[in-house]
């Protein structure tokens, strides 16, 4: 059949331009392992990784030239984005889905893969083998065909009546149906939440962190491979810096998304899928101190190995975690399962078999290294903390695995051990930061004295001397903090808030006072106090956060305060030292709707004085109904964050009055409850008429009799009315005037006898209302700053080792 | 021993506690009925929404009312102290944080499963009841 309208072309071109980038990736795998015996394959490894980079490319366009050309044949495009896309959303239209992701991550991977093809020399085999091999795996997740009934990946240049959902669907065979049904002239179009600039900059930003892991896990292996253990230490530095530093900032930016336009109420949750990108940062914060400990004292290569490769094969973990639905129960947020988690598995299996394999196989032929590290030495208590940031991260992971423990040895398990699945612990926040804040203490103070240390050995005199003058001056400086913030019940947060500020203090004097601000100990140093910024910005921030919508109403005993509060139009309400006004509802372009409140302060003289406007929204949408979106004023020393949580416009309105609808199915003696009544269902009464001439039902009337009894014991009655009469339905509705309750008999259900009842209550004049969060959250600000300057440390150290390399 | 050796064997105990610790403070999904032989106990249940029951959301005191059942076919009142979650009817499943108490399951955070968005566009795809 021909059909009428499809632009059939560029999906096949699409569709080769996989094949292409499959095949040239296997091409130059093999290439490359044999380019180790024989030099002269490396010329047929290298064009055909070329030409994989450039099919690559080829798939990147193609896709973009689908999405401009709104051609909703497609299914990729069509779930993915639509007319009135602006432009400037096309690329997060392009990454939203499963496949779009896959291939910026392999676009990455391409790019990173030719600068090693050039930079990598005498270990561009084993690299670039590794490389190789990751790209073919990650061509077949989006290759879409089907081998032997099992499914290789999910292709983006699918049609839509070709896709399993929609096979053998009848207007599938319609030649024409893209002009004759309007469900196909325009796509579904980007989840309104992702319309944001985050969606652009922040899914780039942490696929190419993943991609940065690559080159130090391939390094390693090439180092594995060739057996030459020492080199790779020096080339694989850089990119491991380079990997803490854009890793970082993707997921650093993740949490700022979450701050600003999220409603988690915070830049952390602890979620799975925050966790699972987290991890593998740690150790590759660990595997870069590691290979730094090495190259100055060659001490710990294996710790440097396997923090190395563990680095990457984390980021494939996470990757199953994520896109396999594993984690369904347990995340906020949502991935939908395309049926590819066998091959994610196999994927993961693959690298993990050969990277350990082949690290136990070399293990034992590892330079022996000489003697025990000093305890004044600076490598070993560098070692201390990769150990730590070991443990920190196993910690996260384990705990995140949960629901991966319940598929293997759960109740419905891969091997049923358990007789009830494992549900993660109830107080989650509680049970990381247990953990976590211990670690975390550890870590910056190690950050603090660390860069004191010499390498083999320290004068205990002279590092006393120089550490003190940041020890006394963070003391002073945490007895302030902890007295304005008030941190003197919580020991270990204040031990926490001391050694945060130490590493933050004694990080600046150390480059400052004693390395003179020289540009070669800016690296460190800066990424270093970044650190600590970050610990005392996070710590501060969310041990002191106030929830100022607090209500201080309880319904009961046993039931918590409400945290949010409850704003009537034009009303004026207290929140902390605020009064707060919310003035209108305005409906903004792209189905938001805005409330805009306004924050005042109380003076002296009794009157408000207007402080700021915040304007939080609800984001409508087909696919999750109303999602708030919060509205932050921010201070220099504190952030106010405000977001809707209710809004009296979302409950549907009803023409006559009445709604509050609750409908029920009844027999003769049920009882059902309404609005703190009972309502029993006594009799039911028939009257039925027949057309004498055909002895057709010619009418229907049916009454109910109904007792509503309340609290007091009180008994009512109800008589709703169900007239048919030639096919034309009426209703009496009973009123009750006292509880402004309606009742309607809606229907009856000829096979069980039972009656459908509606019942409603009068909503009267109603005030508009909306319900509120708002929580300060202090000193934040120094977390951001940590970031940025945790991240401009990064690039300056790989800029410094791309040098000496 | 080398003190290296000595650190190592150390943060191996702390792993090993961390999964000791993680498996104490990790609770098992169970029903109601199980919830309810230890008030005050929290637990983690996950069930789907009453569609037939009624819902109530009181806006002034933040009391949201629903009745769920649970994965053993057990319904019970539960008690939300907090905003109606949007979109909380369409739900598919709603996974209950909380405690059991004279009032109800008190459930302190709500995690809810919607359908997803694919199913939606089946429907629309399903546009195909036409015939020539």
């Amino acid at each position: 059949m021909e059909y009428i309208g499809e632009h059939i072309l560029p999906g096949q071109l699409g569709r080769f331009f996989v094949s292409l980038a499959l095949v040239g990736a296997l091409i130059s795998a093999l290439g490359y392992g044999l380019a180790f015996r024989k030099k002269e394959y490396l010329h047929l490894a290298r064009a055909s990784f070329w030409a994989h980079a450039l099919a690559v490319l080829g798939i990147v366009g193609t896709l973009f030239y689908l999405l401009l050309s709104h051609y909703f044949e497609y299914d990729y495009v069509w779930k993915h984005s639509s007319t009135e896309l602006p432009l400037r959303y096309v690329f997060s239209a392009f990454w939203e889905g499963q496949e779009g992701s896959f291939i910026l991550w392999m676009f990455w991977n391409a790019v990173l893969g030719l600068i090693l093809m050039r930079t990598a020399k005498h270990l561009e085999s084993g690299v670039m083998s590794v490389f190789a091999a990751v790209q073919a795996f990650l061509s077949s997740m989006i290759l879409g065909s089907y081998l032997g009934g099992i499914k290789i990946g999910s292709s983006p240049f699918v049609l839509m009546r070709q896709t399993a959902d929609n096979f053998g669907l009848p207007w599938t065979q319609v030649p024409d149906y893209l002009n004759k049904f309007p469900a196909f002239m325009d796509g579904t179009g980007l989840n309104p939440l992702l319309q944001n600039y985050w969606m652009t900059i922040h899914p780039p930003t942490l696929f190419l962190g993943f991609a940065s892991t690559l080159p130090v896990f391939a390094f390693a292996m090439a180092a594995l491979f060739s057996k030459d253990f020492k080199g790779w230490v020096k080339a694989a530095l850089p990119w491991a810096f380079f990997s803490v530093g854009i890793l970082g900032l993707g997921i650093l930016m993740g949490g700022a998304w979450a701050y600003e336009a999220l409603s988690f109420g915070g830049f952390w949750a602890w979620d799975p899928v925050e966790n699972s990108s987290l991890v593998p940062w740690i150790t590759m914060v660990g595997a870069a101190h590691l290979l730094l400990i090495y190259r100055n004292r060659q001490t710990g290569l294996s710790s440097a190995f396997f923090l190395a490769l563990i680095s990457f094969l984390l980021v494939l973990y996470s990757t199953f975690l994520t896109r396999s639905g594993v984690l369904g129960d347990t995340s906020v947020h949502s991935f939908v399962d395309l049926g590819l988690s066998g091959q994610l598995l196999i994927y993961l299996l693959f690298f993990v078999l050969i990277a350990f394999g082949a690290f136990f196989y070399r293990m034992r032929q590892f330079p022996k290294e000489k003697g025990d590290d000093n305890l004044s030495s600076r490598e070993f208590w560098i070692f201390i903390g990769s150990l730590v940031l070991l443990v920190s991260a196993f910690q996260i992971i384990f705990t995140t695995s949960i629901p991966v423990f319940n598929q293997l040895i759960g109740k419905e398990g891969l091997v049923p051990m358990l007789d009830k699945d494992i549900a993660p612990p109830i107080e989650i926040i509680k049970h990381y930061n247990g953990w976590q804040v211990p670690f975390a203490l550890i870590i910056t103070l190690l950050i603090g004295f660390g860069q004191f240390l010499n390498y083999r050995k320290t004068d205990a005199a002279r590092f006393w001397r120089s550490i003190s003058f940041s020890a006394i001056l963070a003391l002073i400086l945490t007895v302030l903090v902890a007295q304005l913030y008030d941190f003197w019940k919580e020991v270990l947060y204040l031990i926490l808030l001391f050694t945060s500020i130490f590493a933050v203090i004694s990080n600046l004097d150390y480059w400052l006072r004693l390395r003179k601000g020289s540009w070669q100990f800016s690296g460190s140093s800066i990424a270093h106090l970044g650190f600590g910024l970050i610990m005392a910005g996070a710590l501060i921030s969310n041990a002191k956060k106030k929830v100022i919508s607090n209500t201080n109403v309880f319904l009961s005993e046993d039931l918590p305060s409400s945290e949010n509060a409850l704003l009537e139009l034009g009303d004026t309400t207290r929140l902390g030292s605020y009064m707060a006004i919310w003035h209108q509802m305005r409906e903004g372009e792209n189905r938001k709707q805005f409330y805009d409140v306004s924050y005042y302060s109380p003076q002296p003289n009794g009157l408000l004085q207007k402080e700021f406007d915040l304007e939080p929204f609800l984001q409508m949408s087909d696919n999750m109904g109303p999602t708030p979106n919060p509205s932050t004023k921010h201070y220099w020393h504190k952030d106010l964050y405000t977001h809707v949580t209710y809004s009296s416009y979302l409950e549907p309105a009803s023409p006559d009055g009445y709604g509050k609808e609750m409908e029920v199915r009844m027999n003769r003696g049920d009882t059902a409850i309404y609005r703190d009544h009972f309502v029993i269902m006594d009799s039911l009464k028939v009257n039925a008429t027949a057309n004498k001439e055909t002895g057709q039902l010619k009418s229907v009337r049916l009454e109910a009799e109904l007792s509503i009894v309340n609290v007091l014991g009180e008994t009512y009655t109800a008589n709703p009315v169900y007239f048919l009469e030639d096919d034309v339905v009426s209703y009496e509705d009973y009123y009750l005037d006292q509880q402004k309750f309606k009742f309607r008999l809606e229907d009856i259900d000829t096979e069980t006898g039972q009656i459908v009842l509606k019942a409603y209550q009068e909503l009267g004049e109603q005030k508009p209302f909306i319900v509120m969060k708002a929580i300060v959250f202090p000193l934040i600000n120094l977390l951001w700053l940590g970031c940025i300057l945790m991240v401009v440390g990064s690039f300056i150290a790989v800029v410094q080792r791309f040098k000496k390399a | 021993m080398k003190k290296t050796h000595l650190a190592i064997i150390i943060f191996i105990a702390i792993a090993v506690g961390a999964i000791i610790v993680t498996m104490s403070d990790a609770s098992t999904y169970v029903g109601f009925e199980e919830a309810y032989k230890t008030p005050g106990t929290k637990y983690t249940v996950i069930g789907y929404l009453d569609k037939e029951a009624p819902m109530h959301y009181d806006a002034r005191t933040q009391r949201f009312e629903f009745t769920a059942i649970d994965k053993e076919g057990k319904r019970q009142k539960v008690v939300y102290n907090q905003p109606k979650p949007q979109d909380f009817e369409r739900s598919e499943e709603v996974t209950m944080k909380g405690y059991a108490s004279d009032s109800g399951f008190i459930a302190e955070e709500i995690l809810m499963k919607c359908p997803s968005k694919y199913n939606e566009q089946n429907e629309i795809a399903g546009y195909g009841t036409y015939t020539e």
